[in-house]
């Protein structure tokens, strides 16, 4: 399990862009999940894993859920990969159902949440002071708890990931043009409590 | 290309280089666009300094672990297609295989009508001769008891053979109700008898008037 500090390090880590492939590699590919081809699945965790934790951990705020949320993925990469039509890329099909996978284990945090006692839900105060850039990560990242989920993905893929609003749009079923408004509307939101 | 502070929000909404590069030279001479577009890039920037990763040697070895077990309790392709392949022939299979039954017990149903009505028939028509026998016989009896000429002993021994026979079909046909074959062949000597038994009486009257 990695520590504060490693995670800290790996905050300024670059994710290099997700390269693209053919149709047909990516029908190949899907196929070789479906029948549990071990190799190919511990490729696409080379190739995307790095990915995939970041977009979990953004979305889920801490590395024990956003891990679990990475293995239920591949679980279900597996279960469904024979389901894959290639109208999207297979990095693009990857992500969508990672961020489904976040959704449902924000909604059932929501849940207990909901069902814990007040006293269980008070964060615990920072240890130790956080240095300007941290309080502004913070800042954000509390920011963004606050939003809706569609809200969030949009600014999280895009602003966080680096990813376009064409995939964007194929991650979250909507136009690309609908990625774009959502996009500076939550900014636009965002910019108003930062300055707060 | 010059703008105004109005136009900013469309930039921002834009966001490409151009767009961007538009704004940022707009906000050097205008401290609030300045201010809003520092705090949109702050935001910006903040937001990429979240991308984050780590190691963790043992997430890869556990996903593994997962998929095999899972792997492990599903079953294999090759069953769950056949299995699907089962439940589409039973699913389809089953309403077919019961019109057909339908069908074929409607059929048989109808046959059975055809027959009986059929059978009903030729039990009239054998019912119809053997009361015009019947008759025909207590015309010609008289006639045939006292036969002299060998024209009307012949008439008598062929009524004869012909009652053996009848008699030997009819004792088939007990046994065969339904047998087509064995009732052609009593009404074919019914229709003999009556005939016989017509020329018998035709004969005497051939006698009796020269």
């Amino acid at each position: 399990m990695p520590t504060d500090d490693m995670l800290q390090a790996a905050m300024t880590t670059v994710l290099h862009p997700v390269p693209a492939s053919s149709g047909s590699e990516d029908r190949r590919i899907a196929a070789a999940c479906a029948a549990g081809d071990a190799q190919i699945f511990e490729d696409i965790y080379r190739r995307f894993g790095d990915r995939m934790k970041s977009i979990a951990w953004n979305h889920l705020g801490n590395v024990s859920d956003a891990e679990d949320a990475v293995q239920e993925t591949f679980l279900k990469i597996h279960r469904s990969a024979s389901t894959y039509t290639g109208e999207a890329s297979f990095s693009t099909w990857i992500f969508r159902i990672l961020v489904n996978t976040c959704y449902d284990v924000l909604r059932k945090r929501k849940r207990r949440i909901d069902e814990a006692p007040i006293e269980d839900m008070v964060e615990t105060a920072e240890r130790t002071a956080p240095s300007v850039d941290e309080a502004k990560r913070m800042t954000l990242r509390k920011l963004l708890n606050e939003l809706p989920e569609q809200r969030r993905s949009v600014f999280t893929l895009f602003e966080i990931e680096g990813l376009s609003h064409a995939e964007i749009g194929e991650i979250l079923g909507i136009t690309e043009g609908n990625s774009k408004w959502i996009l500076f509307a939550t900014k636009k939101d965002l910019q108003t409590k930062w300055k707060k | 290309m010059t703008i105004t502070c109005n136009q900013i929000d469309d930039l921002l909404f834009d966001g490409s280089p151009l767009a961007m590069e538009t704004a940022a030279r707009h906000a050097a001479e205008c401290d609030a666009c300045a201010q809003t577009l520092a705090a949109w890039n702050e935001l910006s920037d903040t937001a990429q300094s979240m991308r984050t990763t780590w190691d963790n040697d043992t997430l890869w070895p556990r996903i593994e672990r997962a998929i095999r077990a899972e792997k492990k309790r599903s079953p294999s392709r090759w069953l769950r297609h056949a299995a699907a392949a089962v439940l589409i022939i039973v699913g389809l299979g089953a309403p077919l295989f019961y019109m057909l039954r339908v069908q074929t017990r409607e059929a048989a149903f109808d046959r059975t009508i055809i027959r009986v009505s059929a059978l009903d028939e030729v039990e009239r028509a054998e019912h119809d001769y053997t009361r015009a026998i019947g008759k025909l016989e207590k015309l010609t009896e008289p006639k045939l008891e006292d036969a002299e000429s060998p024209l009307m002993i012949s008439y008598k021994e062929k009524l004869m053979l012909l009652d053996d026979a009848i008699a030997e079909c009819e004792a088939n046909i007990d046994q065969n109700r339904q047998n087509a074959h064995l009732r052609k062949q009593l009404l074919a000597m019914y229709s003999e008898k009556q005939q016989t038994l017509q020329d018998v009486l035709r004969e005497d009257s051939d006698v009796s008037n020269p």
